[in-house]
């Protein structure tokens, strides 16, 4: 129980013995690429495939049973991982012999399943079906990748989103009515006078779980208002030229350290998770919280009319709306008999019939046009979540941008809000880390 | 688990050249020696079986992958050494070991003395609903850690039941979230290993302190030794063989934590409750370093075979 890692370590060895068969060099390459034209017909006959995933199992289901009923003489079983043991796992799913059909896309994957060739190239499918008119190019963009794996943005396409998450600010409308805050904020600065003025109405401006993610969060939010979407798209898809290091992202980071020096960030920070810090939000222990549309539902249970929602605006009025954000998306393996099947079961993801279902399960619709209408705290999040797929908004988040980042994104950021690692020392570790990966 | 079982296996062994022979020669006169030899081979091959294919082959198999570049997926090559140097020079490790180090006062040091003291007053005179209260004690030692960690994670926060104690006792101004505090995290994580290793350390004491020939205790009585002479001239003594054991399980729990670290800080903050196994993690399950991974638990595998082989040594030369 207590030595598990070297107990799943010897649980690997021991599945990298049967995978590699007799051979004595671990691990095998497998998957074989089809080119040429593919066709978006479907076989008469019965068709069973199999999904796997690791995010909203029942939202599965229902894309499921939707598309079932579409098209009868096709069956999709679902296999479910939860999320955490997920990457791993498909790794070691997609290169077995009872390979899944489809697999939920995992980015940090990706380096060892596109290299392998257990992933189909879906671009032909992409053309023939027409997919850049109807998914988001930011969803896109986040699921193309070069044949390494680790460079992102630019390549082929490897996958396609079903649903689409997004982060911005979700506030008390009590609270802010109390601290004397009237409007939403129209530029950074302006967010910080506000954040100001709760602090000074007695209030804790802003809920931070910086034990895990939500220092994260708050960082990534303002760093893209701070970067520019060609600076920031560069670093986190590992393309030449990426650099965490310059004038704008300093600036970013001296925003967060200026602010947790002012008291907004609330010295419980570091000491507290994100759902926790989700949840004193939703007790009405804070003014405002930065998270994503997954924390949205809980909020509107718990707060109900009192909660709102806006993008973090631009360091200039009228800037572009800018937000993180990732996608659930699909994947085929390549080892598929029926990649075509599965192909269509892709392009049914961009249907109003998938959309309702996607919103329906937290997730933001692929299909801008099909997002049912909402009022209150969900209206403001797909009304925001539109407005950034409109201006191509959509930035990966950061911790995408090397297999070893997050931790050290997570243990950087409880340094800096505790003025205990400088700007530049903390961007310096996360430049080596990608240099590590991606090379200068 | 397994080491566990290996220091018990060793303890019993002691015993075994007197007793087994004779039992089995009274038993099996009839039969020649040797079938009684591989008889007890078969008793043994059941347990050696599943030892051999979870314990003995994936070790064998870490240490083959941890000469090779790998990612869990593709094709491997060969890494020579290049995967210890890695990891020897990696300047995290220093550190992660040296919390470690530090835990082993927390997870060995504190329970050993806290289940002494508990045997003590217990084993003395044993009193109506003592059993009671050893499983009282015990169970911490059942609850899975995960669940304990996330339940101390809650007590340890600044709105949590800890700091409100302290408030309440006028402590107002040490009140902090102490899991996220750079100083207090290391100290706060190995109090939720004290927590969890006490009871367990204290009925090895008790189930020790009741082979203690009770004419011990009589005798040291009649010589008027108090309370405190007598847990030093008779109890600890007799317990030198339990205190060995707890050492061991204890000191192994310490240099291999992981699930606490996992659930209460994932290391923080900043890297200040990093431990080897949650390196170990990262390299294998989020930068896909099989190879170096594994080196990286040989490498902790060795460090905590030499603290078993001290603790051994250590008590044992007191012991003669």
């Amino acid at each position: 129980m207590r030595t598990m890692p070297l107990a799943a370590t010897a649980v690997l060895a021991v599945s990298a013995l049967t995978l590699s068969g007799c051979s004595l060099t671990p691990g095998a390459s497998t998957g074989q690429q089809s080119t040429g034209p593919v066709s978006t017909a479907l076989p008469s006959g019965h068709v069973t495939l199999t999904l796997a995933m690791s995010t909203g199992p029942d939202m599965a289901s229902e894309l499921i049973a939707a598309y079932e009923h579409l098209h009868p003489n096709v069956t999709i079983k679902r296999q479910y991982t939860s999320f955490s043991d997920y990457k791993q796992n498909i790794k070691l799913n997609l290169s077995s012999d009872k390979a899944p059909d489809i697999a939920q896309f995992n980015a940090g994957a990706m380096q060892s399943l596109i290299p392998a060739g257990l992933l189909v190239n879906l671009d032909p499918y992409a053309k023939a079906y027409h997919w850049s008119d109807q998914f988001p190019a930011d969803g896109l963009e986040q699921v193309t990748a070069e044949k390494n794996g680790k460079t992102f943005g630019k390549g082929s396409l490897y996958a396609v989103p079903a649903g689409m998450s997004v982060t911005g600010v979700f506030y008390n409308k009590s609270l802010m009515k109390k601290a004397g805050v009237t409007r939403q904020p129209a530029t950074l600065d302006e967010f910080a006078s506000d954040l100001a003025k709760a602090k000074a109405a007695g209030q804790t401006p802003l809920s931070v779980g910086a034990l895990d993610n939500g220092a994260l969060h708050l960082w990534a939010a303002v760093l893209g208002k701070e970067m520019s979407g060609k600076q920031y798209r560069q670093w986190v898809y590992g393309q030449p030229g990426g650099d965490i290091t310059t004038a704008a992202p300093k600036a970013a980071t001296d925003r967060i350290a200026k602010w947790a020096k002012q008291g907004y960030i609330p010295d419980w920070a570091n000491g507290t998770g994100q759902v926790d810090a989700a949840a004193r939000f939703t007790e009405g222990q804070t003014t405002y919280l930065v998270s994503g549309s997954w924390a949205a539902v809980d909020i509107a249970k718990g707060l109900g009319d009192k909660a709102g929602f806006f993008l973090l605006p631009p360091t200039q009025a009228e800037g572009p709306a800018v937000a993180n954000g990732s996608s659930v998306a699909y994947a085929v393996s390549s080892k598929s008999k029926h990649p075509e099947v599965a192909a269509n079961f892709l392009n049914f993801l961009s249907s109003p019939t998938a959309a309702k279902i996607v919103a329906k399960g937290g997730f933001m619709p692929v299909n801008t046009q099909s997002i049912p209408k909402q009022s209150g705290l969900l209206g403001d999040l797909s009304g925001g979540y539109q407005q950034v797929v409109k201006d191509n908004g959509l930035l990966q988040f950061p911790d995408a941008a090397s297999p070893d980042m997050l931790p050290i994104l997570q243990s950087g950021l409880q340094s800096v809000i505790i003025q205990r690692k400088s700007t530049k020392d903390f961007l310096t570790s996360l430049q080596d880390a990608w240099s590590h990966s991606h090379g200068k | 688990m397994a080491s566990e079982t290996l220091t018990t296996n060793m303890s019993t062994e002691e015993k075994r050249p007197k007793r087994l022979p004779s039992a089995t020669v009274a038993r099996h006169r009839h039969r020649p020696r040797r079938t009684s030899r591989w008889r007890g081979w078969l008793y043994v091959l059941p347990a050696f079986a599943v030892y051999l294919a979870f314990v003995i082959l994936p070790g064998l198999q870490a240490l083959y992958l941890s000469f090779w570049h790998w990612d869990g997926v593709g094709p491997a090559t060969p890494a020579g050494l290049d995967n210890y140097t890695q990891v020897l020079s990696d300047p995290q490790l220093r550190s992660s070991i040296a919390h470690a180090a530090l835990l082993i006062l927390f997870f060995a040091g504190l329970p050993i003395i806290l289940g002494l003291l508990m045997a003590a007053v217990l084993a003395r005179h044993e009193r109506r609903g003592s059993t009671f209260f050893k499983t009282l004690f015990f169970l911490p030692h059942v609850v899975p850690l995960v669940a304990v960690g996330i339940t101390w994670r809650w007590m340890y926060a600044d709105n949590g039941v800890i700091n409100s104690w302290l408030r309440a006792i006028g402590l107002e101004s040490v009140t902090r979230a102490w899991l996220g505090d750079f100083t207090f995290a290391l100290p706060a994580v190995g109090l939720i290993g004290t927590w969890a290793l006490s009871g367990l350390c204290m009925v090895l004491f008790l189930s020790g302190a009741q082979k203690i020939d009770p004419s011990l205790y009589e005798a040291a009585r009649l010589d008027g030794a108090g309370a405190v002479r007598e847990f030093f001239a008779v109890t600890l003594p007799g317990l030198r063989g339990e205190i060995r054991v707890a050492m061991t399980v204890t000191v192994i729990a310490a240099l291999a934590s992981f699930d606490i670290v996992y659930v209460t800080t994932l290391g923080g903050p900043g890297d200040t409750t990093t431990v080897p196994s949650l390196l170990i993690y990262r390299l294998a399950f989020s930068v896909g370093k099989v190879g170096q991974a594994s080196a990286l638990g040989i490498v902790l595998t060795l460090l905590i075979g030499l603290a078993v082989i001290l603790i051994n040594r250590f008590v044992r030369t007191q012991e003669s």
